[in-house]
Order: C-alpha cells, then sequence, then structure tokens
C-alpha cells in the first residue's frame, strides 16, 4: 500500500517520454489510472475521461475500432428494450386499475362480516366484476402483440391476479357453497384465449387466499347467530386441504400458502367444537353428520 | 371430538401410497356426503380437477427440473471452454481456438439440444430463471472465442443461429433472449480481463490493447443499455465488476509500460504497485509469503 502510494508521486519527475522504445500514451495517463484504485465512485468520471482519451491511442496502434459492428447490434437492443419497457409500463398501469377495482370488490364483500344480507353484499361485489374483466382483457389485448412472452410479463400483474382468484372464489363460494374451478375462473374473467390464461399457480394461491378469509367469515356468522355455518365451513375447507394435499408442491410460495391454510382449518375446527359444545348446533342435523363422518 | 377425528384421519391419509390416499379421499367423501346431493358434486369436482392441477404441476416441476440439469451441463462445459482459451499463447492460437470451438460445439450438440427439445412456447420465460445460468455461461464462452478468434463481438443473431439445426423444424428453435445475452456479455469482460492480464505478462502489448479498447467499447454501450433491462438488478451489479475489470486490464498496461521503460530499481515499487492493482486474483499467492510472483514473471522476457 505504501509502495502503491509512492509511485504516483515520483514517476512523473522520472519518465521522459524521450525514454520510451515503445509507444506511450501520454504521461498524462498515469495518474488517471492510478488515481481512481481507492474508490469505484470516483472512477467513474476518471474511467470516462480515460475512454474519451482512446483515439490518441488508436492513432498509436493499427488496430481498427469496434465501434461500427458493436454499435449496430446495440443499437438494435436500445430500441427493443426501450420497447419492452414502454409496454411494461402500459401492463403496469392496467395493473394498477385491477388492483384498484379489487380493493372497491374486496371493500363491498368485507361487508358479510358484518351480517349483511349475502344476496345484498354479492350483487354489490358483482358490479366489479365487469370492469374487471375489461381490463384483463386489455391486459389479453397487449400481451397478443408479444406472443409467447406472457411469462416475461406476468410478475406485473400476478399478485393483482391472485387476489382477484381469492375475491371471486370467496364470492362463489358464498354463493353456491363450492369451489370455483380453475377453468370457471377463467370464465368470470374472460380469459379463454389461448395466448393469455389464468396460470394454474396464480389460481391456487389465490384459493389459499381465500381459505384465510373463512375463519372470520365463521366466526362472524356464529356471533350473528349463524350456528350451521362451521360446519358447512367446515366441510368446504377439509375437502379443500385435502385437495391440496394431493399437490406435490416445491418450496415456493404456493407452498407457503398451503402450509398456512391448515391454521385457517384448525380455527375453523375450534370455532365447530365450541358451537357443538354448547349445544347450539341444531341437533338432528349435526347427528347424522356426526354418524357418517364416524362410520369410515 | 370432530376435530380430534378428522386430524386422525388426515394423518392416516398422509402415511399412505399417493394414490390409495387419493382413491380414499374420494371414496370417504362420497360415504359421508351421500345425504347431500351438492356437496358431491363438489367433492368430486373439486377432487378431479386438484388430480388435474397435481398433474400439471408435477410436469412443470419435472420441465424445469431436467432444464436446470442441462442447464448445469452447459455452464459446467463452457467453463472448460472458456479455460482452454486461456491456454492461448504467443505461439498456438490456432490450435488451442480450434479444440475451443470443436468443445463449443460439443456443447451445443450434446447439452444444448436437450434444452432445445424441452422448451418450447411460453417456456422460455416461464422457465428463463432454470435455464438462464447455462446460456450465460454459453454465450460467454462463444462470444470469447469469437474474440479472440476475429477480434470481434459475436451477435446474439449469430449465436442464435447457430442453434437452429439443434432441432428439426417441428419443434420450436431455441433463441437465446437479450437479457441473457446481455448478462453473459458482461461475464465477458471479466475473462477478457485475465486474458488480457495474462498476455501483458506474456509481452503480447497489442493483444492487450485491443483487447482493453473493446471492453471499454462494451462497457460503454451498455452503461446506456442496462437501466432499460427487465431486471436490472444483477445488471448492475455486474456493471460495477466491469467497469472494475475496464479499470484493471489500463492499470495492468500501465504496470506493463513502467516495468518496460524503467530500471531495476523502480521494479520493486510497480510489480508491488501491480499486486496491489491485481490483488483479486494474486492472494493466493500472498497468502503463501511469495509476492515476488509477478516480479519474477514478468520483467524476464523483455528486460
Amino acid at each position: 500500500m505504501k509502495a502503491f502510494r509512492i509511485v504516483p508521486q515520483f514517476l512523473p519527475n522520472i519518465l521522459n517520454p524521450n525514454l520510451f522504445p515503445i509507444t506511450f500514451p501520454k504521461p498524462l495517463h498515469i495518474p488517471v489510472f492510478l488515481s481512481p484504485l481507492s474508490s469505484t465512485i470516483s472512477t467513474f468520471r476518471s474511467v470516462f475521461s480515460s475512454s474519451s482519451s482512446t483515439p490518441s491511442m488508436a492513432e498509436s496502434g493499427n488496430l481498427t475500432p469496434f465501434d461500427g459492428t458493436l454499435g449496430t447490434q446495440f443499437e438494435s437492443f436500445r430500441t427493443q428494450l426501450d420497447e419492452t419497457s414502454n409496454l411494461r409500463e402500459r401492463i403496469r398501469n392496467v395493473a394498477l386499475e385491477i388492483e384498484s377495482v379489487t380493493r372497491i370488490m374486496h371493500a363491498n364483500l368485507l361487508l358479510v362480516h358484518q351480517s349483511r344480507p349475502v344476496s345484498e353484499v354479492l350483487e354489490k361485489a358483482k358490479s366489479q366484476i365487469g370492469p374487471l374483466k375489461e381490463h384483463f382483457n386489455r391486459l389479453a389485448e397487449i400481451i397478443r402483440d408479444c406472443p409467447g412472452q406472457y411469462y416475461r410479463y406476468h410478475n406485473d400483474w400476478k399478485n393483482e391476479t391472485q387476489t382477484v382468484v381469492s375475491l371471486l372464489a370467496f364470492m362463489h363460494w358464498l354463493e353456491t357453497g363450492n369451489l370455483l374451478l380453475h377453468p370457471e375462473a377463467q370464465e368470470k374473467l374472460g380469459l379463454n384465449t389461448p395466448d393469455f390464461g389464468l396460470d394454474v399457480e396464480d389460481y391456487l394461491v389465490g384459493i389459499c387466499f381465500m381459505s384465510n378469509e373463512l375463519p372470520r367469515y365463521v366466526i362472524n356468522r356464529v356471533t350473528y347467530g349463524d350456528y350451521d355455518s362451521p360446519r358447512k365451513v367446515l366441510n368446504f375447507l377439509t375437502d379443500l386441504h385435502a385437495a391440496f394435499r394431493m399437490l406435490n408442491l416445491r418450496n415456493d410460495f404456493l407452498r407457503k400458502k398451503f402450509d398456512g391454510m391448515k391454521y385457517d382449518l384448525k380455527r375453523v375446527e375450534e370455532v365447530f367444537y365450541d358451537v357443538k359444545i354448547r349445544g347450539l348446533i341444531d341437533n338432528e342435523d349435526s347427528k347424522g353428520d356426526q354418524g357418517s363422518k364416524e362410520q369410515p | 371430538m370432530y376435530a380430534a377425528t378428522t386430524i386422525q384421519k388426515l394423518a392416516l391419509m398422509a402415511s399412505k401410497p399417493k394414490s390409495s390416499r387419493l382413491h380414499n379421499l374420494a371414496g370417504a367423501r362420497w360415504e359421508s356426503v351421500a345425504k347431500k346431493p351438492r356437496m358431491m358434486t363438489t367433492n368430486a369436482s373439486i377432487s378431479d380437477s386438484f388430480s388435474k392441477y397435481a398433474e400439471y404441476l408435477n410436469n412443470l416441476n419435472e420441465k424445469r427440473e431436467r432444464v436446470v440439469k442441462a442447464s448445469r451441463d452447459i455452464t459446467m462445459n463452457s467453463k472448460k471452454v472458456i479455460f482452454q482459451v486461456h491456454r492461448i499463447g504467443k505461439h498456438n492460437k490456432d490450435e488451442v481456438l480450434e479444440k475451443a470451438e470443436k468443445d463449443l460445439q460439443a456443447v451445443r450438440d450434446q447439452h444444448v439440444s436437450r434444452l432445445v427439445k424441452e422448451l418450447n412456447g411460453t417456456d422460455f420465460w416461464k422457465l428463463r430463471r432454470a435455464y438462464s445460468p447455462g446460456v450465460q455461461e454459453y454465450v460467454e464462452a462463444a462470444t470469447f472465442c469469437k474474440f479472440c478468434r476475429t477480434g470481434t463481438l459475436l451477435n446474439l443473431d449469430e449465436i442464435n443461429a447457430t442453434f437452429l439445426h439443434l432441432c428439426d423444424s417441428s419443434i420450436e428453435p431455441l433463441q437465446i433472449n437479450i437479457l441473457d445475452y446481455l448478462l453473459g456479455l458482461a461475464d465477458l469482460t471479466g475473462e477478457l480481463m485475465r486474458l488480457a492480464i495474462s498476455r501483458i505478462s506474456d509481452g503480447e502489448l497489442d493483444f492487450a490493447d485491443k483487447i482493453c479498447r473493446f471492453v471499454r467499447d462494451l462497457h460503454r454501450e451498455l452503461t446506456i443499455i442496462v437501466p432499460n433491462m427487465d431486471e436490472s438488478h444483477d445488471m448492475k451489479f455486474k456493471m460495477e465488476t466491469m467497469l472494475q475489470s475496464v479499470m484493471k486490464i489500463e492499470n495492468g498496461q500501465v504496470c506493463f509500460y513502467f516495468l518496460f521503460v524503467l530500471d531495476i530499481e523502480l521494479l520493486f515499487f510497480v510489480a508491488c504497485f501491480s499486486v496491489h492493482v491485481r490483488g483479486s486474483e494474486y492472494i493466493p499467492m500472498l497468502g503463501v509469503n511469495d509476492p515476488s510472483y509477478t516480479l519474477m514473471g514478468v520483467p524476464d522476457m523483455e528486460l
């Protein structure tokens, strides 16, 4: 380190350009090269200043410049990358709009916890499906222009889509008591084109999100005197959990969400247990249910 | 009570093999809810569709695994090609490069072709993370070979053209995307830096100078492009490294000029300096208390 410091100080005195047997770029370069070694930030300018002096080097050498060949390719890269970033910008804008629609939808749907009639809640929430469909169509149109690149931009709408799926699935469950299946979800969003579908993993993550909503729903239903709902939800969630166990998951986000599902199941089980032990459930129905449960 | 039975049942199911569990599950559900026709359809359709999802996920994961393996083989063999190119010297250029090119061809035929078979349609982007490292390494090796041969940059289109014959026309050919190509180029500068340093110490100054200007050009061009890249984080990091490579070559050249011109008294300082400059490569040497390595190696032939 010491030696390194000394060099630049005395070299300029010793160096005499006339002594050089080979062509040497101006001695002026030396401090430029030496000074920036200690920090990267300060180097930025100095390297540029040295690269601006490239012509002096080119004069000394007889080598062909590379700019010609490099330039054309990089020029086209630049335009291509500009295009993709424009495209991404457009996609992000649509994704933002999807996000704001889902927020409204979610807010509407939250009323279900306040014991509003389900039909009323659903009607309000459903009014947002139209705009959602529209936005997803716009996404599909944008992606149609770059076939095969769905997954290049997928990250930009992935989270939003997962939330959408969870809300739609929750609504569907409230309405029918069934799980919203993947093709049904696609249909609801109008995503039937081959270039733009609903990614299965997004769908599954969305379903996991939905299961997070159920324990709270059950507790609130029971608070408002609907003692039958724990059994219904428990059956549904048990089936769902069992179905998820059929999947061989990687150690990824979906796996994590699925691992969380068992806590939802547990909470619902607890509520069901509480309701049951207090004798709040209509006896006849639960007896039949109980009997059949214990048989297998 | 119910909770307990459920958990038991789940535990039981977990211990059975997958297929029988699947079967049991459907069967048990069927019985237990026979009284409620609506639930029955739910269960059947849930497990039906989940077995579809399971199949989809299995296929996807298996494919990803195969792609990762192919990518790893490409990386490993491309690295060998790069090492082969580094064996270049003053007199064996053609011979070394010929072998390197042959090896590169083998990488294409044996390993890249495996990738080609796996990927089609949206897979190129879906599984990009799985194959990107291999492809980057390949780009690095291919451009490195080409630069040593002709002193020019191997274009993306030229690389992609070499992949066309790897499959028959029924399969969509593998086309490297810009991002992987650029990431590969960023790595290339590291190799070029090593090559330049070894060329300097071998006395091939012209070649080193050529490399230096090439790397500078590359760095400058990339500086403009990087902010627009898809996930520019990786690339920004690589740009830092690249800049350091440029500087190392420049400093290496300066070192050589000192060595070349100045008398022996200075040598000690210069050697220390060059050890400092190229510290990252020579740390092992310093570790065994042999800082004179560069001092011995460099000046012998020229002074």
